[in-house]
């Protein structure tokens, strides 16, 4: 009975049920990387008529956190070194390639309630959204307002880490608060800013930005703890990783204003 | 033939209702036994779980005062009104319950919100809702109230009519009738509904995270503190779980034990 049940269940999701003469790749990746890695996943699928690309998109230390529970990801891209570090440890991993760099802006809506023009002018906005620590967003974002303590002073700094109003768990959403004029200001980073119409971008001194980088990982099933041997699944997730760092690859990351590793 | 005789129909029912009530109580298990006695003093500890409590204590409380206010009167007039404009109101009232949280914190953003329908007014008088300590006590005020209104509807509509009558005819105003008669006879109903709304209050997550953001000690509440160490620590995310789920075992406690408490001093 129950068993019919998870059939019907089935039957009624079987729209989206894989094509069993294409192999399934599935790519975890951080949410910055969202429009430069739909691009690249049709392109690379254009390429391997074969394969059929899977993309899961959310804050990096979210995918991380899935992965160790269990997900089952062939390939996972992260904006920030220490979640692909751990998931190597753990030796779910093999070893990291970067892949890209970005940095950090800040971003304000269209009609700038604030009346934000430089970065020395944030300690203006009374609503600034910055993502949480735990995400490679928010962690950027930290150590950039430590530089522009020390650069432009406590009172500068205070005033700005008194204003934040909200963190958030990646960098889409922080972007999203200023999309919709919630927030006087946020940091993303340069891409997003980049990737959106609806926010004006204001540069952050390259003295007191940040960079970061981005890796790539192959993942292993849950199931073993060393990596498994080749099969025509892990074959693609190699393939597909070789694409990333592809002069074709890196071109489309420039394209949405990755900077090359 | 006996109810109870072995047949094929309900050693079925068994199973199937043996399999629902496994879905809902193993996850609980599953919750308690995955945390050991230092999970939990480090989890307490944690810089993260004073304020997230007592934001979502604080805030659960001011909403279930403003339910009561708000909702009461109108329970009321819905039990007692035949209009069609009732019968619209008390279906407008029950949206929220079936609409999801989410949709809710999108609702407020577009209402309250810099760029809402009333969020240039509000903001004339300087008051700016989203990321505030209010927002967070609006989202569950929305989420949570309906649960209130519908539980005084019914009871007010099953109070005996002549109660009011004769209150009324004993000299008693309108306003003294209600709050010295109508009020304690329905109290068990009003504490049940009262506790239900305050129990969602107290779990609101996607309206408040949408609608209030989150931030420590101003907007993030137990419920969001989950989400957030979930990201960075799973055994503390469990803790904090563990913990709201005894702050609502002790609310269903509460609803079923305040109705015959309330009802018991009502008659004495």
């Amino acid at each position: 009975m129950i068993a019919s049940v998870f059939a019907l269940g089935a039957l009624l999701t079987s729209c989206t049920e894989p094509d069993p003469t294409r192999v399934r790749l599935t790519v975890f990746a951080a949410s910055s990387l969202t429009e430069a890695f739909e691009d690249l996943v049709q392109s690379f699928e254009a390429e391997h008529p074969t394969a059929e690309v899977l993309l899961t998109l959310a804050g990096s230390q979210v995918l991380r956190l899935q992965i160790e529970h269990g997900a089952s990801a062939d390939v996972f891209a992260s904006a920030h070194s220490t979640h692909v570090a751990k998931l190597v440890q753990s030796g779910r991993a093999g070893s990291p390639i970067k892949f890209a760099s970005n940095e950090l802006a800040l971003v304000v809506p269209r009609s700038n309630p604030a009346n934000i023009g430089s970065f020395e002018q944030l300690n203006r906005a009374r609503q600034i959204v910055i993502g949480t620590d735990n995400a490679p967003i928010g962690r950027y974002t930290r150590e950039m307002l430590h530089r522009a303590r020390a650069a432009l002073g406590d009172s500068y700094a205070d005033a700005v880490e008194r204003s934040v109003v909200s963190t958030e768990s990646n960098s889409r959403l922080v972007r999203a608060k200023v999309d919709l004029g919630e927030a006087d200001a946020a940091v993303v980073y340069r891409t997003d800013a980049l990737a959106s119409n609806a926010v004006r971008i204001i540069r952050i001194p390259d003295a007191i930005n940040t960079q970061a980088s981005y890796h790539i990982i192959r993942v292993a099933p849950a199931a073993q703890v060393t990596l498994a041997p080749p099969t025509a699944r892990s074959d693609f997730a190699s393939r597909f990783i070789d694409y990333i760092g592809s002069r074709e690859g890196q071109r489309v990351l420039a394209r949405h204003g990755f900077e090359p590793r | 033939m006996s109810l109870h005789r072995f047949s094929p129909a309900s050693a079925l029912a068994t199973v199937l209702g043996t399999s629902l009530v496994l879905c809902l109580a193993v996850p609980f298990l599953a919750l308690a036994l995955s945390t050991s006695f230092s999970d939990l003093r480090a989890a307490f500890a944690h810089p993260m779980f004073a304020p997230a409590l007592k934001l979502s204590l604080g805030t659960s409380i001011a909403s279930l005062g403003l339910t009561a206010l708000l909702g009461t009167p109108l329970g009321w007039w819905l039990a007692t009104t035949s209009s069609r404009v009732g019968r619209i109101t008390e279906i407008a009232v029950q949206l929220p319950i079936i609409v999801p949280p989410a949709v809710v914190g999108v609702a407020l953003l577009q209402t309250f919100g810099r760029r809402g329908l009333l969020g240039g007014i509000l903001s004339d008088f300087g008051v700016h809702l989203p990321f505030s300590v209010q927002a967070v006590v609006l989202a569950q005020v929305v989420v949570s109230s309906p649960f209130f209104v519908q539980a005084a509807t019914s009871t007010f509509r099953e109070l005996d009519r002549d109660l009011t009558i004769v209150a009324r005819t004993l000299g008693a105003s309108p306003a003294e009738a209600f709050v010295r008669v109508v009020l304690p006879a329905a109290a068990p109903g009003l504490l049940t509904g009262a506790s239900l709304s305050c129990a969602r209050a107290l779990g609101e997550f996607g309206a408040t995270l949408l609608f209030a953001g989150n931030m420590p000690g101003v907007t993030q509440t137990m419920p969001i503190a989950i989400f957030t160490a979930l990201e960075s620590d799973v055994r503390l995310a469990t803790v904090f779980a563990l913990v709201l789920v005894a702050l609502g075992s002790a609310l269903l406690a509460a609803v079923r034990t305040f109705p015959r408490l309330a009802s018991s001093v009502s008659r004495s």
